[in-house]
């Protein structure tokens, strides 16, 4: 868990290529712990942790509503690592949430400036005392529609 | 209009209720909640409110369903069974919503005055049994709300009405009902606990009508067919029982009014 995180670079669509509509999806994230806001930052040049919704690189929230901690014994919250495909029991709770941004007009921004590539940061804005790295996820994916 | 997946009933409905807004109610409507609101805060069996908000989160199991595809099926069973023990006190009470893109006032006020008709406001507070505290200290609930202009905006919620798929509208929505759980702060902001915060339900059901705005505008969008006949534990109810909210006795019209038709008699 961090309370901050920057990709690397993401490629940009190809100018010649029109999109509706462009989003960030945010793969695997976790929600085990504390509630938090994902401050995210588009070709995040300059953007350091104390940077928030002021800033010209922000390009908007994801908020987790997160579990807080287990309250369970050893292993409660721990993920199985495999499913049996006959097991018709819901899905563990803190199996990993997906997130999505929409960020058109930020991706449109970008182009016109002639920018290929860029990367993504998140701060993470947790109010909870007793942890503030609260973020972690696997993936984070620039989509765009056309 | 309904979606394609619940065609819109034939016939009136008998008795439908309407949720209105938290700002909007008579002071007729306002003193039947707070009424059932108190009464059933005053029960310690399975028809009271330390039951109904300890299935969401503590004491385990935790029974809500968050970040995954079925967040607002599951949430709107939950309020209508939650509504369905407010009307066994009070017949006819309805959850109101808060619209919390109408950023004149953050907290509604009828939750945030601690008294109300010179009696304590059972809307502002709630004790939280032993067994659903994060910790032994932890015996009411509690609010830290940020400044009311941090709230979901109408542009950020029109946004994501416009979103024709269904899950990726969930996700987005789900994201929006996520901050405002970390706006409301305390009790709230943990999945643990919120439920015991009474404000949690108007919040919940500003959230369903949000859906059920969505499910009007697309109307040809739905819910995947492969959820439809998942169960919402500990609920007896399946995704498919939640899809027409008129099916399940309210609406959210602003108001209405109706005259008798000719009948069918010769």
């Amino acid at each position: 868990m961090v309370e901050r995180f920057t990709s690397a670079p993401i490629e940009l669509p190809a100018p010649d290529r029109p999109f509706q509509r462009a989003d960030l999806l945010f793969y695997g994230l976790d929600h085990s712990g504390p509630s938090y806001e994902g401050q995210v930052f588009f070709d995040t040049r300059g953007v350091g942790g104390e940077a928030d919704q002021t800033h010209r690189a922000y390009v908007g929230s994801f908020f987790i509503f997160g579990h807080g901690g287990c309250f369970g014994d050893l292993g409660h919250c721990d993920i199985p690592a495999e499913r049996d495909a006959f097991d018709l029991r819901p899905p563990h709770q803190l199996e990993p949430a997906l997130r999505i941004l929409t960020v058109t007009d930020a991706v449109r921004t970008l182009l016109d400036r002639g920018v290929a590539g860029a990367k993504v940061t998140v701060n993470a804005r947790s109010a909870d005392p007793r942890s503030t790295s609260v973020l972690a996820f696997d993936t984070v994916r620039l989509a765009t529609y056309a | 209009m309904s979606p394609a997946t619940s065609p819109a009933p034939t016939r009136a409905p008998q008795a439908l209720r309407h949720r209105r807004s938290a700002r909007r109610l008579t002071s007729g409507q306002l003193a039947s909640f707070r009424a059932a609101m108190s009464a059933v805060q005053g029960i310690n069996d399975d028809r009271g409110f330390q039951y109904w908000a300890g299935i969401h989160g503590l004491p385990l199991p935790i029974s809500c369903t968050h970040h995954n595809e079925l967040f607002l099926p599951w949430h709107r069973a939950y309020l209508y069974l939650f509504e369905k023990a407010l009307q066994d006190r009070e017949p006819g009470v309805t959850l109101p919503w808060w619209d919390w893109t109408d950023h004149s006032e953050g907290i509604p006020a009828i939750y945030a005055r601690q008294r109300a008709d010179n009696k304590r406001n059972p809307l502002f507070d709630s004790p939280i049994q032993p067994g659903g505290r994060e910790r032994p200290s932890q015996k009411r609930t509690t609010r830290a709300p940020g400044p009311p202009g941090r709230l979901p905006t109408h542009a950020e919620v029109g946004a994501v009405l416009e979103n024709r798929d269904f899950l990726t509208f969930q996700t987005q929505l789900e994201s929006i009902h996520d901050g405002v759980h970390v706006w409301t702060g305390g009790t709230m902001q943990s999945i643990a606990t919120a439920a015991y915060d009474p404000v949690f339900w108007a919040h919940h059901c500003m959230i369903d009508r949000l859906w059920y705005l969505w499910q009007l505008r697309h109307s040809t969008s739905g819910v995947p067919r492969r959820l439809l006949d998942r169960a919402l534990a500990p609920f007896p109810m399946t995704v498919r029982d939640t899809l027409d909210v008129t099916g399940l006795g309210y609406d959210y019209a602003a108001s209405t009014a109706a005259a008798k038709g000719p009948g069918h008699h010769g």
